[in-house]
């Protein structure tokens, strides 16, 4: 069984709608990641899930009791908030002690809780201190070890790592990762990062204008984005809009071809696709930039290649991106670092080519 | 050159400080150290004043049992509408912050400082028109039957302290309600998410999170308390034992300018220690919750 279940819920704000009918399971054990741009509505739904907010219609199950009326402080689940929510009049002991005293633990049980919590996040030493003398790093994990003092059913990640530099957050993901692996809870991130999203979660669920445009693992997100949406969020993308051709008898067995009308591969020929499975005869392709690839000598072939002419390049280290003029549009390429012992110029003229498997049907509409 | 422009910016301020601190100086600083030479000076015994120095009047001041009896009560009666101001101001202040729109707020605003737009004066007669012996309360009570003798509401400390009350409760609620506006709303969230009800959270993270604004109300409405002379005057009577009505009497009745200095100057100290005390609170409490 689930431990969370969202069913149908929606929120509307006066007249917006910030969630429209979403369903959602969260399995035990799970680390889930609500991701989406801002203003999508995954910390509405967070929101909705920990009971600060009310959703208009719908209800949301933990652990399969619906606590869709049920206050905040019922519902026993730890959050962990943006900018930490410290208690900044208590010392780091006190606030992880915070939600224990409340439970009316003993001294002793109450010492070894916060203690053990305070150890998982490598902070025992820091007892005594107050939140403000510590680092946002260091206050990030408090706030965690606060959150897991109280055993929670789920925890709750609300942007927890937003506030933190580019290289501490890369620690902390590792970290939180380790925490949430160590201790086994269902915990449900928000974020906006979809790098931190892919490395960190089992699952995504791809918020984007209030629906749940795609739930699937990292991989699965990635490589099979449902619609143009989730394409267009997670990665980077070309996207190429092509019809199924007049004759498939060219195809190879269980290969469709399709004509891309906007991109021009050779005077007056369209662009052709060949691709692993039949969809609508007007269909919205995905190609990812890592995925095409580059040759100096013609290609024997006929589909899925194109020359093509750069226009601009730049060199980042482990990687190349180029930029390519196919026809009047273009395409975005990366390719890793040794291809080439000297960089192409702009103007430059090559070839590209991928696999059939590579490009992708998306879904239309949003 | 950058030293230079930097002099150049500082005699700038100097400057734009310059009339205000002139107007301090002639209207406040000089006759305060007038006040204080004065207070040390003798008097004969038509109440000429003299020119030798002495502490008699400070002994007489903190010696005599009327006047100790009066410090008293002016301390006891400032720390009670101090302590009425506080426990009223909060669920205003409250109510302010958490208005649902901007011209709400600034409609409860308004309705807060409307009371300080009215002079002393015609404030304190209003008083006196609701809790004569035949004012509107009365009237209304003996109507009702619910009394049948007018009740006494009029000059006693009571009086003076619902009178100080009225008038002082916007000072202690803007400086609350500030403090509540600063803070993070996700604190209370967060220790609702740790188990703690609405008013459990209260208690345990926005009251003690909101004490500075509270000890800000308080001096404020402390020192205003316990100096002013006015509205006890025309709602307790000149007979309330407060300090500044007796050092009024001492000024327009007696005569005795030096005794009347003596007693401002302890009033101001009095008051000075209070405000330090609950300043160094503040400091202490500011300085464990952000360093």
């Amino acid at each position: 069984m689930s431990k969370i279940k969202i069913d149908q819920v929606s929120r509307h704000f006066d007249e917006n709608v910030a969630l429209a009918e979403v369903n959602l399971e969260v399995q035990e054990g799970e680390f889930f990641s609500l991701l989406g741009p801002s203003g999508c509505g995954k910390s509405t739904l967070l929101n909705i899930i920990a009971g600060f907010l009310e959703p208009t219609s719908g209800s949301v199950y933990i652990g399969g009791n619906d606590v869709t009326g049920l206050p905040a402080y019922r519902r026993n689940l730890g959050m962990v908030f943006q900018n930490y929510a410290l208690f900044p009049h208590l010392t780091v002991f006190e606030n992880v002690a915070y939600g224990l005293k409340i439970k009316k633990l003993s001294r002793n049980e109450i010492k070894e809780r916060v203690t053990e919590a305070l150890s998982l996040v490598q902070l025992s030493s820091f007892a005594e201190r107050r939140p403000h003398q510590l680092s946002g790093g260091q206050q990030q994990r408090v706030a965690i070890a606060r959150a897991i003092a109280i055993q929670p059913s789920v925890l709750l990640l609300d942007e927890p790592l937003s506030n933190l530099d580019a290289k501490l957050r890369k620690e902390m993901q590792f970290e939180l990762r380790n925490i949430q692996q160590r201790v086994g809870i269902t915990t449900i991130l928000v974020t906006h990062d979809q790098e931190e999203a892919l490395s960190l979660s089992d699952r995504i669920g791809i918020l984007g204008k209030g629906h749940l445009q795609q739930v699937g693992s990292p991989l699965e997100v990635y490589r099979r984005p449902a619609n143009r949406f989730v394409a267009e969020f997670i990665g980077q993308v070309n996207l190429i809009k092509a019809k199924k051709s007049v004759s498939q008898s060219e195809a190879p067995e269980g290969k469709v071809l399709y004509e891309a009308e906007e991109f021009e591969a050779a005077k007056n020929r369209p662009l052709q696709l060949e691709v692993e499975a039949e969809s609508d005869s007007e269909t919205l392709f995905m190609l990812r930039p890592e995925r095409i690839h580059i040759s100096f000598i013609p290609l024997e072939r006929t589909v899925n290649n194109a020359k093509v002419q750069l226009k601009e390049i730049s060199y980042i280290g482990n990687a190349l991106r180029l930029n390519v003029e196919l026809g009047s549009r273009e395409l975005t390429i990366h390719t890793p670092d040794p291809v080439f012992n000297e960089l192409p110029k702009p103007g430059d003229a090559f070839y590209i080519y991928w696999n059939s498997e590579d490009i992708i049907p998306l879904e239309a509409g949003e | 050159m950058r030293k230079s422009s930097k002099k150049k910016n500082q005699l700038f301020h100097w400057l734009l400080l310059l009339p205000t601190l002139l107007f301090l100086g002639v209207f406040l600083v000089a006759p305060l150290i007038f006040l204080i030479v004065l207070s040390f000076r003798d008097v004969d015994s038509m109440l000429t004043v003299l020119s030798t120095y002495s502490f008699s009047h400070y002994i007489e001041v903190f010696s005599s049992k009327i006047y100790v009896k009066t410090i008293i009560s002016t301390i006891w009666m400032a720390l009670i509408t101090t302590l009425l101001c506080l426990v009223l101001a909060y669920p205003a202040a409250y109510l302010l912050v958490r208005a649902p729109n901007r011209k709400l707020r600034a409609l409860f605003y308004i309705m807060l400082v409307s009371p300080l737009l009215t002079s002393v004066v015609i404030r304190t007669f209003a008083w006196i028109v609701l809790l004569a012996q035949n004012g509107l309360i009365n009237e209304i009570l003996i109507k009702l039957n619910i009394i049948g003798e007018p009740l006494s509401l009029l000059w006693n400390m009571r009086a003076v302290i619902i009178a100080y009350v009225q008038v002082m409760l916007p000072f202690a609620v803007l400086p609350i309600a500030t403090s509540l506006s600063d803070l993070n709303p996700n604190l209370r969230n967060a220790s609702m998410s740790l188990g703690a009800g609405r008013i459990q959270s209260f208690f345990k993270v926005t009251l003690p999170l909101t004490i500075p604004g509270m000890i800000t109300g308080a001096i404020i409405v402390f020192s205003l308390a316990a100096g002013s002379y006015i509205t006890p005057l025309l709602v307790g009577g000149r007979m309330q034992p407060i300090l500044p009505l007796s050092i009024y009497q001492q000024v327009m009745q007696v005569f005795n300018l030096p005794l009347a200095a003596a007693m401002s100057i302890s009033l101001l100290v009095i008051v000075f220690i209070f405000v330090g005390i609950l300043g160094l609170v503040l400091k202490r409490w500011e300085t464990r919750m952000h360093g």
